[in-house]
This record gives structure tokens, C-alpha cells and sequence, in this order.
């Protein structure tokens, strides 16, 4: 019997604790609120995952390698998504490889989708349905599948998570369900398939890597402020690499970012606090803003209120 | 943990003890009175100071070989000057160690200095520029705009921080984010930089300068022009050149000048109970001590006797 689980978020954290088969930090930066939710549907043996978030940002993502996952834009209207600092269209599908780690931009608010069997499961679903072996790559590519084929795959995720949502009753009927996950399982295949292996671009580039080791760097302290030399230092890449390698992965400089992440850790350190025992100062020059005035100024330009309205008001989970 | 702090001097003797162990010689070349205040911040790996200054002077400056020092008008004005050439408010100057020159105001001016290891800016260099960019030449350096103006905007920043919330700074991760910051700026200054031209000629007149400093300190009356060519090793003519162009006055004119200012300080420091003016004027090459007065009224706003009789200067510290 399959299982449904639907979630809305306000918070960054605990929206990417809840996203599945994959760990991922995700870091917002632009400005407004931040919304997501997310949609769990789980059938015998396949998955599937559906995404929303309201602001643009950069995910590190590291894969469950016990699944094959694909992943694909779920809105139409969506603009320009990056992975590995390649750009992904709407008719492109992503397949991780087995228990990659990639990095996923977004410039606005996003829909995604995913899907994924286990690779026992996904062998013998190609078995059955394609006559062949079918593997999860070990590295993550990008390609563009038949569009008849991307679109059957769109369109069962697109019915299972709109009845997850909407009716769940009817996927919780057995033979409904098994139907479903059957056709979900062909259009995998299909797409896993149906593509010219030489037109996939595979992932991460040269300049992902370097940026892959960056944020890696960062995640092994995941609260304390950084600063570039000292990355610099530890991944041996000089200053100008890393820019040109952030630039055109994660779409702005190391140090925008490192102040980004900085700005981002000051801002759920001051949502969590205690008003009445933490104060502003404190909690910006512990992450390293030496700089009040400025501090709150440029606080206030990502976030949209100033640091105190964010210490004051308690964040709804 | 970090040392801070901000002083105001009315005495360039305690000020240059201050100096960054740096050994520092000023003259006073005009009014108004000296009055200067610095503020320093010492952090893990860089030593900074902010300095502002209302007297017109010339310094004899000779750095500690064990550090390197950058240092950088400021104010909007052209009004400091290393070796003869005006540090605009986009350049740099980075010192090598045991560097001696002359540094020279013409006005009032506000300035900076940072001291760094040479072994920790080489290593931030190779880190943050790579190992083929990292090398730095020492001169007169003009980084582009936007560099050079994040390093001061960091300076003068980290400077009031010192003046006005010095309890921040004994936060260690404000010391860090701080240090981390300047190194930043610091580098990227420093990597962007284009030697100015100019600066490869001034080694041999500083060299030529510094003899001079040493010849006059090697006598304490009034010497003759002669016997100080003669001593340095330079024909008159290079001699009158180079004086006009990193002092602004003549040897014969610096000479005097200096010697006021060393018996102000003797003045300031004296017993007036043991010591007359006159005593101090000859000890100092000046034989007529009516002559004297007018000299030293003119140059320091006040007669001799009046320093001798103040009572010694206390200087504001806060720190």
C-alpha cells in the first residue's frame, strides 16, 4: 500500500531535512519570505518526490547510492535551472549518478520532480520491459530524452502527486496504485533508454569539482563563519580559479558566497534565538559582521526586515 | 587576542616611540603645533595604525627589518609625500623591511600603515593569487580604484571600531572576521598593483638622504654645507636636489630646522629650575640666544621659556 506524506515549510532547514534519498544544503539568496513544500509519495518499490521553493538558491545534494534517481522541472514556466554548472531546460532530465554529490541553482522559485527505484528493482524492471540491463550511472548526466517520452514521465508524476494532494484515497487503493507504479516504472525505463547516449552531457564539469571541493570545505563547518583564504588554502586553488569556478556554477563570486552563507547562518541563528537573552550584535560579530551599521543595512536588503524584527519574531516550523 | 587603543600627542617624542618599532626622527616644519593622534590595532598577523596629524613635518623613518610595511594616504589631499613622491589616494607604498626614507607633510594629513610579516603576506599571496602572481615588488604601488578603496574603507573602519566600540574588538571572531577582511583586501591590493616608475630611481637618493640624516646626527652644532657633501660623498648640487625634492628646504635650512625641533624636546623635558634657555639654544648650535627665540617663536608658536616652564605634557590615552 503506498503511503502519501504531504509538508509545508517556512524554513530553509527543515525543508531540505525533509527532501528524500538525498542529503542536501540548500543556502537561499535572494530576497522575501521563504515558502516550500513537498510532496512524498511511496509505492512498493518506486518513489517519487515533489518540490517547491519560493526563492532562488544553491543546493549540494548528495544521493542515497542505494537508488537510481531522475529528476526533472516540473513547472513549465520555469526559468533557468543550473546542475554542475550546466544549464537545465525544461525538456532535459537530470539522472544522478549512483550516490553523486551535485549542485542544483535556481534563479527564482522552482518545481521539481523526482523519481527512483532501487537499483535491484530498476535492473529488472529493464529486464522486463526493455529486454536489457539497465544500471544507474556513476556520474550524474543531463540529457534531453524524446519529448513523448519525458512527457508520459511528466505527466504519472504530475497525476500521482496532484492526487497525493488532492485525493489520496485514490492512491491508496490497491490496484490503482500498482497501475501507477507500473506505468511510472515504463516511463523510467523509457527515458533511461530512450536517449542517445552521445548527447548526454555528463556531470560535474571540470569547474563543479572545484567548486564541489569549496562547498564541501564549508559543510564540515556547518556553523562557523569561513573566509577565503583559508579555503583557498585548504582546496589549492587560488583565489581567481575559484571565482571563475563559482561564477559559473553557483552563479556568484566565493566571497559573495562565503558572505551569503554568512548572512544566511547570522539569519537562522537570529530566527531560533532567545529575544530575550540573545541580542543582534552578538549574533552578527559571532559570524563575523565587525561592521554593525553595515550589517544591518545589507540584512535588511537580502532578508526584506532588519535583523531585530527577525530576533523578535519567532519562526513558525 | 588583540592590542588596541587610540592616544593623542602634543610631543613627537612619545609619539615615535609608538611607531610600529619603527625608529622614527620628525621636524617639524611649520605651524600649526604638533598634535597627533593614532589609533592601533594589533591582530594576529597584521599590526595597523590610523594616524592623523595637524603639523607640517618631515620624518626620518627606518623600518624593522623583521616585518614589512604598507603604508597609504587617508584624506582626499596630496598633501603626504614618500621619498618626494605624493602618495595619491589611490596608491600604496609598500615598504621593504628595514627600509629608511623620508616621509614628508605638507599639511594635515590622515594616513595608515600596516605591518605584516613578510612570511605571512607571502603565504596569503600564493593562497589567494597563486604562486605565479604572489610576488610583490616594494615602491610606490597604484592598485586599481576599487582595491585600494576597500582597503582603506577597511582601515578607517577597523580604526573607528578601535575609537569607538573597542569592546567588539576583543571578540575573537571579530578579531578574525576583522584580520581576514584586511588580508583580503590586503592582497588583492597588492596583486592588482602596478609599480609606479618613478619609485626604481628613488632607492639611490634614499640612500643618499639616509647618509644625510646620519651626517647631521653625527654633529650637533651648525654644520657647513662642505663638511656634509664631504661626509655623505655627493657633490653640493645632488646634494641641494635632493633635499628640495624629499624635504622641501635646503640641507643648511632642514639642518636648522631640526635642530629647533631637538631643543624643543630638550626643552619639554627639562628642569626649568636647572636648566636656562640659553643653555639648551647653545648645546643645540645656536649661539645667540635672542636669535634663537625669534627662530623658535616663529616656527613653534611660542617662546622658549614657555615650553621650558610647562609643566610636562600628559597625553590622552584611551586604550
Amino acid at each position: 500500500m503506498p503511503q502519501v506524506r504531504v509538508f509545508a515549510f517556512t524554513d530553509p532547514d527543515a525543508y531540505q531535512e525533509r527532501i528524500r534519498a538525498s542529503n542536501a544544503a540548500i543556502l537561499t539568496s535572494g530576497r522575501g519570505e521563504f515558502r516550500a513544500s513537498l510532496a512524498h509519495v511511496t509505492f512498493d518499490r518506486l518513489w517519487m518526490q515533489w518540490g517547491y521553493d519560493s526563492l532562488p538558491r544553491i543546493a549540494r545534494t548528495t544521493l542515497d547510492p542505494g537508488r537510481a534517481i531522475l529528476m526533472f522541472l516540473a513547472d513549465s514556466e520555469q526559468p533557468a535551472t543550473q546542475i554542475g554548472g550546466r544549464e537545465m531546460a525544461n525538456d532535459n532530465l537530470v539522472v544522478y549518478g549512483r550516490g553523486s554529490t551535485n549542485i542544483v541553482r535556481t534563479d527564482a522559485s522552482t518545481r521539481w520532480a523526482s523519481m527512483s527505484l532501487d537499483h535491484a528493482e530498476l535492473l529488472a524492471a529493464g529486464k522486463a520491459i526493455a529486454g536489457r540491463e539497465v544500471v544507474c550511472p556513476s556520474d550524474t548526466y543531463l540529457v534531453a530524452p524524446p519529448p513523448l517520452v519525458l512527457t508520459q514521465l511528466k505527466a504519472i508524476h504530475a497525476l500521482a502527486v496532484k492526487l497525493a494532494k488532492a485525493a489520496p484515497e485514490i492512491l491508496l487503493a490497491p490496484a490503482a496504485a500498482r497501475a501507477l507504479e507500473q506505468q511510472a516504472k515504463h516511463a523510467m525505463v523509457a527515458c533511461l533508454t530512450g536517449d542517445r547516449p552521445a548527447e548526454r552531457r555528463w556531470l560535474p564539469g571540470q569547474h563543479a569539482r572545484i567548486v564541489n571541493r569549496f562547498l564541501e570545505f564549508l559543510e564540515i563547518r556547518p556553523d562557523e563563519p569561513v573566509y577565503l583564504a583559508e579555503i583557498c588554502a585548504a582546496i589549492g586553488a587560488s583565489e581567481r580559479t575559484l571565482r571563475t569556478c563559482c561564477q559559473e556554477v553557483l552563479g556568484v563570486g566565493p566571497v559573495r558566497y562565503l558572505w551569503l552563507r554568512r548572512m544566511y547562518l547570522a539569519r537562522q541563528a537570529l530566527l531560533h534565538a532567545d529575544a530575550l537573552a540573545a541580542t543582534v550584535t552578538e549574533i552578527a560579530t559571532a559570524h563575523g559582521f565587525w561592521e554593525l551599521g553595515r550589517f544591518s543595512v545589507e540584512y535588511r536588503g537580502l532578508f526584506g526586515e532588519s535583523p531585530s524584527e527577525s530576533l523578535r519574531r519567532k519562526i513558525s516550523a | 587576542m588583540t592590542g588596541f587603543g587610540s592616544k593623542t600627542f602634543t610631543d613627537p617624542e612619545d609619539y615615535r616611540i609608538r611607531l610600529a618599532g619603527a625608529e622614527v626622527g620628525f621636524v617639524v616644519t611649520g605651524r600649526p603645533s604638533f598634535d597627533t593622534q593614532l589609533s592601533w590595532i594589533e591582530l594576529s598577523c597584521l599590526r595597523l595604525l590610523a594616524i592623523r596629524e595637524k603639523a607640517p613635518r618631515v620624518a626620518f623613518v627606518s623600518l624593522p627589518s623583521a616585518l614589512l610595511t604598507i603604508s597609504f594616504s587617508l584624506a582626499c589631499n596630496d598633501l603626504l609625500m614618500w621619498n618626494g613622491l605624493g602618495l595619491h589616494r589611490a596608491s600604496l607604498v609598500l615598504h621593504a623591511p628595514g627600509e629608511r626614507f623620508h616621509q614628508r607633510a605638507t599639511g594635515a594629513v590622515r594616513w595608515g600603515l600596516i605591518t605584516v610579516s613578510p612570511h605571512d603576506l607571502a603565504h596569503y599571496s600564493r593562497v589567494l593569487l597563486g604562486a605565479d602572481r604572489s610576488q610583490h615588488a616594494a615602491g610606490l604601488l597604484h592598485p586599481s580604484a576599487r582595491s585600494a578603496a576597500e582597503l582603506r574603507r577597511l582601515h578607517a573602519q577597523a580604526a573607528h571600531l578601535a575609537h569607538t566600540k573597542p569592546a567588539l574588538l576583543t571578540r575573537p571572531e571579530v578579531a578574525r572576521a576583522l584580520e581576514q577582511d584586511l588580508i583580503h583586501a590586503l592582497v588583492t591590493a597588492l596583486g592588482s598593483a602596478a609599480p609606479d616608475r618613478r619609485s626604481c630611481l628613488r632607492s639611490r637618493r634614499s640612500a643618499i638622504m639616509a647618509r644625510f640624516e646620519e651626517a647631521l646626527a653625527a654633529q650637533n652644532g651648525a654644520p657647513s654645507l662642505p663638511a656634509l657633501c664631504a661626509a655623505i660623498g655627493v657633490p653640493e648640487r645632488t646634494l641641494r636636489l635632493h633635499c628640495a625634492e624629499l624635504l622641501g628646504c635646503s640641507p643648511i635650512e632642514y639642518a636648522r630646522l631640526r635642530r629647533l625641533n631637538r631643543a624643543r624636546s630638550t626643552l619639554l623635558r627639562a628642569d626649568h629650575r636647572a636648566t636656562s634657555v640659553a643653555e639648551v639654544a647653545r648645546a643645540h648650535g645656536f649661539a645667540e640666544p635672542g636669535r634663537f627665540a625669534v627662530a623658535y617663536r616663529a616656527l613653534f608658536g611660542e617662546a622658549p621659556l614657555a615650553t621650558l616652564l610647562r609643566p610636562p605634557a600628559v597625553s590622552a590615552e584611551s586604550a
